[in-house]
């Protein structure tokens, strides 16, 4: 009966489901993990859960080994002690390339609704966009280099490059699927074409262009760890990418999760927010 | 009475992918005059959609021309009102905010909406909105809810509303009652024949069902096929006075028969027999 498509699973099978697949990875890592461990004690490749706490503790609690000064926080509080740690040191670094790039989605958002919205601007812009589409961003990262150099700008300009053409074709289309009855309503009600354009298209799209930008978060990610593990001197990515070097797989791991948690995070605040500025929304 | 609308050798032709251009309305000639319920009849594809959308100013013809009072107007603008089938409220506004959205975005611009004025006429729009609300049969608990949490009438009735705060010189309504039950059907009917005996204003209604464009209608135009490449244009126009209704608006029976063997003789017999 539970395999049919009308099945209607208990609680306690929706759980038991939902969570399956996490307890038996984790049971796998482990089981993998003692084997080799058995074979090798000092094995680095899927560190034992010894190795990740003291993992945890190194990125968590301690700051890079390059400006410690293990004197002064020998005493600290945890929040001390995690507010100068490496890995928060690394989250701001990645977090202020982050905010930079969504700030940069904003003038995408609105190139998308003019194009969208005036004829004109779509014919100018519309062909171009999709060309620049197509474009792989990391192919253009050299360009980027050699143009902007290997400080920030050069990876902001990979993030913009690698996902502002999806964003702004996204809202042109979400601009294009408005119905024609709600233009012309805006029309008869007064409303001139900005009028038409920020007070009836722009706030009917917003919460599906939001959910456009979630669903582009992991390409933001995506593009920022790409530059930070080519070029940089700090960062989530730069961290993993020098740990590889070590094979610090007990930090690796811990950061990749705290990554993870990051962008679930985000993306769970711009779910909510969504909701909380748009009642009227029905997610499909 | 005065003419209000005039269409002269109103030309539509759409182009068609890979085919012969379809003419939809060819050398259509109507004039309407102020205070008129026009009901436009005439079964699915005979142009009466396209006729209002010239009208509003939504699509241009490809010959022949519209004007409003004497003046070709290029674009739909606050003189017209305009209650479609479908997505005829803003889902992102309240009911409240649906209705006022039109008087304050005239009155005010980006600047004016954050000054004190615009807050004290919002009040009294809000008050205006009320009182429409209650004419319309809604009840002022539905004044906060957004439009998905409406039953369709409900919907249309806000959306009469909505344009009727504008005090337009013509309310153009596409098939506006097509997608409601029988009921609330003929509920809206009744309500929307008071409106317009209340407000005078001119009424151009579009429907497909004979039976609700003679019960609306001051006058009914049918628009039929003419020709081989399937245009369109008035077959019949049928004025409707006031003195073959009995009290409760119903059409008498002789009167009924008349317009009907009219409809049949235009031409649309299955749009007479689907009534009779």
């Amino acid at each position: 009966m539970l395999w049919r498509i009308d099945a209607t699973p208990g609680r306690s099978i929706t759980w038991t489901l939902s969570w399956f697949l996490f307890i038996a990875g984790i049971a796998m890592y482990f089981y993998a993990s003692h084997n080799r461990h058995l074979e090798n004690p000092d094995d680095k490749v899927i560190p034992s859960l010894n190795q990740l706490a003291e993992g945890v503790e190194n990125a968590f609690l301690k700051p890079d080994s390059e400006e410690a000064a293990p004197d002064e926080l020998a005493n600290a509080s945890m929040a001390t002690k995690f507010f100068t740690s490496m890995l928060w040191t690394d989250t701001v670094a990645s977090a202020k390339r982050f905010l930079w790039a969504m700030l940069l989605l904003i003038p995408a958002v609105f190139l998308g609704l003019h194009m969208g919205m005036f004829p004109v601007i779509g014919e100018l812009f519309l062909r171009f966009i999709l060309f620049f589409d197509k474009i792989v961003a990391l192919s253009v990262l050299p360009i980027l280099f050699i143009a902007f150099g290997i400080d920030e700008l050069s990876k902001i300009m990979l993030i913009v490059i690698g996902v502002t053409p999806t964003i702004i074709l996204d809202t042109f289309n979400l601009t294009k699927s408005v119905p024609k009855e709600q233009i012309v309503k805006g029309f008869t009600l007064g409303a001139h074409d900005f009028g038409v354009t920020y007070r009836i298209v722009m706030k009917q799209i917003l919460p599906r262009v939001l959910n456009s930008i979630r669903l582009n978060l992991k390409a933001v990610m995506l593009f920022l760890f790409a530059g930070e593990m080519i070029a940089s001197q700090d960062g989530l990515a730069f961290r993993i990418a020098l740990l590889r070097r070590h094979m610090g797989m007990n930090v690796i791991i811990p950061y990749v999760l705290w990554v993870a948690l990051l962008l679930f995070l985000v993306d769970l605040g711009m779910k909510v927010a969504n909701k909380r500025l748009h009642p009227w929304f029905r997610e499909a | 009475m005065a003419k209000l609308i005039e269409l002269e050798g109103i030309g539509v032709v759409y182009p068609v992918h890979g085919q012969a251009p379809k003419t939809v309305l060819a050398g259509l000639n109507l004039e309407i005059q102020r205070g008129e319920f026009i009901a436009v009849c005439g079964q699915t594809g005979c142009g009466k959609s396209t006729m209002l959308r010239l009208i509003l100013g939504a699509e241009a013809p490809t010959s022949g021309r519209v004007l409003i009072e004497g003046e070709v107007l290029a674009r739909p603008d606050r003189n017209r009102g305009y209650v479609p089938q479908k997505y005829s409220l803003f889902p992102d506004k309240t009911v409240l905010d649906n209705i006022t959205f039109g008087p304050e975005m005239e009155e005010f611009n980006i600047l004016g909406r954050m000054t004190p004025k615009f807050f004290r006429r919002r009040r009294e729009l809000r008050e205006t909105a009320h009182a429409l609300l209650k004419q319309m049969g809604l009840d002022p608990m539905d004044a906060h809810k957004y439009p998905d949490q409406l039953s369709g009438g409900m919907q249309q009735r806000v959306a009469i509303a909505q344009a009727l705060i504008m005090r337009p010189k013509i309310l153009l309504m596409d098939e506006a009652f097509s997608a409601l039950d029988p009921a609330t059907r003929s509920g809206m009917q009744r309500l929307l024949r008071t409106l317009w005996a209340e407000t005078g204003t001119t009424i151009l209604f579009v429907t497909h069902n004979l039976h609700e464009a003679l019960y609306l209608g001051t006058r009914v135009v049918v628009l039929g096929k003419q020709n081989s490449q399937g245009s369109s244009n008035v077959i019949a126009d049928l004025s409707v006075p006031a003195s073959s209704r009995n009290d409760d608006g119903q059409l008498r029976r002789d009167e009924l028969d008349r317009l009907i063997h009219q409809v049949e003789q235009a031409g649309e017999p299955q749009l007479a027999e689907a009534y009779s």
